[in-house]
């Protein structure tokens, strides 16, 4: 009884680990759609902010600086996806998939250049977790939700925030209007391209965040395409949770569950091939997309550029 | 005295002027009518004056002083505000979020509206503009929306306010109420510019009038100062000739031919619309329009007229009785099918129904006959034959574009409704649903599709008008049925027309039998 019991909470804890880069890239991917920038760089972000993340904190031995240091190349990455669609009007998904690839390129070519080859991997501390007091003694909840590392609590009230801040205040309302109809939005004063560029680069400092997560939470040191995936999950999840901050959340703790539980039985060893079990939260994305199917939508202007004088949106 | 003078305004899209050299003046407290046809440039100017265009040269004088406007939001500062020929809205949004969006409010922290819901309901009170803030805007008919778009601008606070064709889509004691309130928003220190194409708004409503044609100044007139011929004339520029036209001269007012026979193209048996959530919006429809027929359908928008479309089209199938187009069920062939063979469809809402604003024009006007001979093979489209039907109908038809290839959302209102206008008659298709074809089309285009019309019946084919201009019906239709509550209340024939009589009719008074 107690073993089922402990194991519960250790999954459950577990599960809300694991969550965290899922919720940051998802509510990165969200912001930035609500005012129509499309952002499919996702994976490459993710590698960048892992990769700067660790290397900052390597050298500078504070793994603060390095959260910092990789939402800010997240942000530098936003920053140039809101100039070459909004200023040079180029198309959203043509420009995302070239930053893909230079996130992709960036994120080996930094480590090589700046450790070099070593026989023993580099290693930075991981995130140690941080008990909140009183509230983390309470049992079992206590340990799932109250003892977890700083980012677990951060996603969570990032998330909370969020939504708030885009049902319940007025900026909230003028930044959903440029998603949904920036003609409109612009004909009221509202500054477009302003909420534009802003959006876009708050979205790529999470998802930077969440890149750098990995090496800080779970390994300890940056490898080659460590994100596996998880930036193009994080696409996906945004447009089953309806570009909501809340269901976003709640699509990023399913998505965790997977990833938990393939990775356990691929170390119990079922006979389950390990492909197969990689494969596992790209299937669940589809069963969900289509059970979701027409239940969500996504902002009506999502992927598009806004042009005051052209009259065909 | 002068509280606004544009000079010398320039502008041109891809090479084209749209607007060469106009001046335009506004004084204090009047109601000025800016006037021309289809793609004169009216919106273009009005635009800029807003901020949403930038001019290519020219100057903006308010008060005498020169200001330069480079986005709607300095215009709003200057308080000028404006209500869009195509609205600017977001439909997912309600209402009031859609009036109050960009506006400053009280509690910008928790969405409490208190205060600004109290405001709002002043203004709606004081105009007579009745709309539910909180309805989800998408779900709303057109009249519904233009009454956004007026409440949206009336709540910023303004001095100047650009109204560019506000009546489109509002009933009759709609247009009176809202001119009551304009002629009272004036004396309080309000000057309004008023985008029209309808003669009756500008004699009743305007002090002064400028005309444009072509993007220049043609003229500029004060009530009073000139006859009435010399504002019509203004209106309707140089070269139509007032006897010949319909609208004018009423050929029709005396004429009521014998009802043609033949067997019936569109025929309605008993039908019925019942909604999933139960609500009735068509109610036992039983008629039908026969070969060589103009069948009106009169009433107050929204008692059933775009169901009652739909229904013909089998958009909707009828939950009740049945619809034979050309003798058949309409449940027997798809939508597709009907507009390639035996229907030509002109829908209400032109931006989301009827028009594609990112295809080019030469699309937009085979659309709905793609798959059919001469257009295609039922494999291919056969594009060189489609350039060549479209060079002719926008010559035929009077578009005014740069060619097949330009992108159909750069056309200006009146031209997207000559695309619409053409691709439907071009078709020659035995029956003609048309809801609100004229809507927008500046007077001498108007009487060319009533000659359409015309055309059509003298050459056996069957139309359905569907009109929410009474004196447009009195003047085509052989028979007209009056729609309540998604009821026919009543069909007359052409000798029974009575303006008075379909009134009451209208307001959903029956007559006593
Ligand atoms: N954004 C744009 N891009 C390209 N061409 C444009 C654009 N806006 C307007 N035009 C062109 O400028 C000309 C004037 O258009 P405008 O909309 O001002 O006409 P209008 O007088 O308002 O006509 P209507 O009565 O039909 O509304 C048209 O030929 C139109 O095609
Ligand atoms: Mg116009």
């Amino acid at each position: 009884m107690d073993a089922i019991l402990v194991s519960i909470v250790a999954y459950a804890k577990l599960i809300l680990l694991s969550m965290v880069p899922f919720v940051l890239a998802g509510q990165g991917t969200m912001l930035g759609g609500r005012t129509g920038v499309f952002n499919v760089a996702q994976e490459g972000i993710m590698l960048v902010g892992a990769s700067v993340g660790f290397l900052v904190s390597y050298l500078s031995g504070s793994i603060v600086l390095g959260m910092a240091a990789a939402m800010a190349a997240g942000a530098l990455f936003g920053l140039a996806l809101a100039y070459f669609t909004t200023h040079l009007k180029m198309d959203q998904f043509v420009i995302g998939l070239a930053l893909f690839f230079i996130g992709v390129g960036l994120s080996t070519l930094l480590p090589k250049l700046i450790i070099g080859v070593t026989l023993t991997p580099p290693l930075v501390p991981t995130l140690k977790d941080l008990p909140v007091p009183l509230l983390s003694k309470i049992p079992l909840l206590g340990e799932i939700f109250f003892n977890q590392n700083v980012l677990v609590y951060v996603s969570i009230l990032v998330s909370v925030a969020l939504w708030w801040y885009l049902y319940r205040t007025k900026l909230g309302l003028e930044l959903r209007s440029v998603g949904e109809n920036p003609q409109a939005a612009d004909s009221l004063g509202i500054n477009v391209t302003r909420a534009r560029y802003w959006s876009a680069i708050i979205g790529g400092m999470m998802i930077g965040l969440a890149g750098a997560y990995l090496p800080m939470v779970y390994t300890g040191t940056f490898t080659e395409g460590m994100v596996k995936g998880r930036g193009w999950l994080a696409i996906a999840l945004t447009f089953f949770g309806g570009w909501k901050p809340l269901t976003i959340l709640y699509g990023a703790a399913f998505f965790a569950t997977i990833e938990v539980l393939a990775y356990r039985v691929q170390v119990v060893g079922t006979g389950i091939p390990y492909q197969f079990l990689l494969m596992l939260p790209y299937l669940a994305t589809i069963v969900v997309m289509i059970l979701t199917f027409g239940k969500t939508r996504a902002p009506a202007f999502l992927g598009q550029n806004y042009d005051r004088e052209r009259r065909a949106l | 005295m002068v509280i606004l003078r544009m000079e010398g305004i320039r502008k041109a899209f891809g090479g084209v002027p749209a607007l060469d050299g106009v001046h335009f003046e506004l004084h204090p407290n009047e109601i000025h009518g800016l006037l021309g046809g289809n793609g004169a440039g009216k919106t273009t100017l009005m635009n800029i004056l807003f901020g949403l265009y930038r001019m290519d040269s020219g100057d903006v004088f308010l008060h005498s002083k020169k200001i330069s406007i480079s986005a709607p939001r300095d215009a709003i500062a200057q308080r000028i505000n404006m209500v869009h020929q195509h609205f600017l809205q977001v439909d997912s949004f309600t209402v009031l979020e859609n009036i109050l969006m960009g506006a400053p409010l009280k509690e910008s922290l928790t969405m409490r509206f208190g205060e600004e819901e109290k405001k709002i309901a002043a203004i709606q009170k004081r105009f007579g503009l009745e709309i539910d803030l909180g309805a989800t805007l998408g779900d709303l008919p057109m009249g519904t929306r233009q009454k956004v778009e007026i409440l949206k601008a009336l709540y910023r606070g303004v001095e100047i306010l650009i109204l560019d064709e506000p009546t489109t889509n509002l009933t009759p004691q709609e247009v009176d109420a809202l001119f009551l309130s304009l002629r009272e928003m004036v004396k309080e220190g309000l000057s309004i510019v008023f985008i029209t194409h309808k003669l009756r708004e500008v004699l009743s409503v305007c002090d002064r009038i400028t005309v444009l044609r072509n993007g220049r100044n043609v003229t500029t007139l004060r009530k009073g100062e000139a006859p009435e011929e010399e504002f019509v004339r203004g209106m309707v520029g140089e070269e139509m000739n007032l006897e010949k036209s319909i609208l004018f001269s009423g050929i029709r007012e005396s004429r009521a031919a014998p009802l043609p026979g033949g067997e019936a193209l569109l025929k309605l048996e008993g039908a019925g619309l019942r909604t999933a959530d139960g609500l009735q919006r068509l109610k036992e429809l039983s008629f039908e329009v026969r070969p060589g027929e103009i069948f009106g359908v009169a009433g107050v928008a929204g008692n059933g007229q775009t169901e009652l479309a739909e229904l013909v089209l089998g958009l909707q199938p009828p939950t009740a009785g049945r619809v034979l187009v050309s003798g058949r069920d309409v449940r027997e062939r798809t939508t597709a099918q009907l507009l390639g063979e035996d229907v030509a469809y002109i829908p209400e809402d032109r931006l989301h129904d009827g028009f594609l604003p990112k295809a080019n024009i030469a699309q937009n006007l085979i659309l709905g006959a793609q798959r059919s001979r001469p257009y295609s093979n039922g494999w291919l489209i056969d594009w060189k034959t489609v350039f060549a039907s479209a060079q002719e109908m926008i010559a035929q038809y009077h578009i005014k574009t740069a060619g097949p290839g330009e992108v159909g959302g750069n056309l200006s209102g009146g031209n997207i409704q000559r695309v619409m206008i053409a691709r439907a008659f071009s078709r020659e298709a035995p029956l003609l649903v048309a809801h609100n074809p004229t809507r927008g089309l500046d007077i001498p285009s108007m009487d060319f599709v009533y000659s359409k019309f015309l055309e059509r019946k003298a050459a056996g084919r069957a139309s359905l008008l569907i009109s929410e201009d009474l004196d447009e019906l009195l003047l085509l239709c052989d028979r007209i049925g009056v729609i309540y509550k998604g009821e026919i209340l009543g069909i007359l024939p052409r000798e029974k027309f009575e303006k008075y009589a379909i009134g009451q009719l209208m307001s959903g008074v029956r007559r006593e039998a």
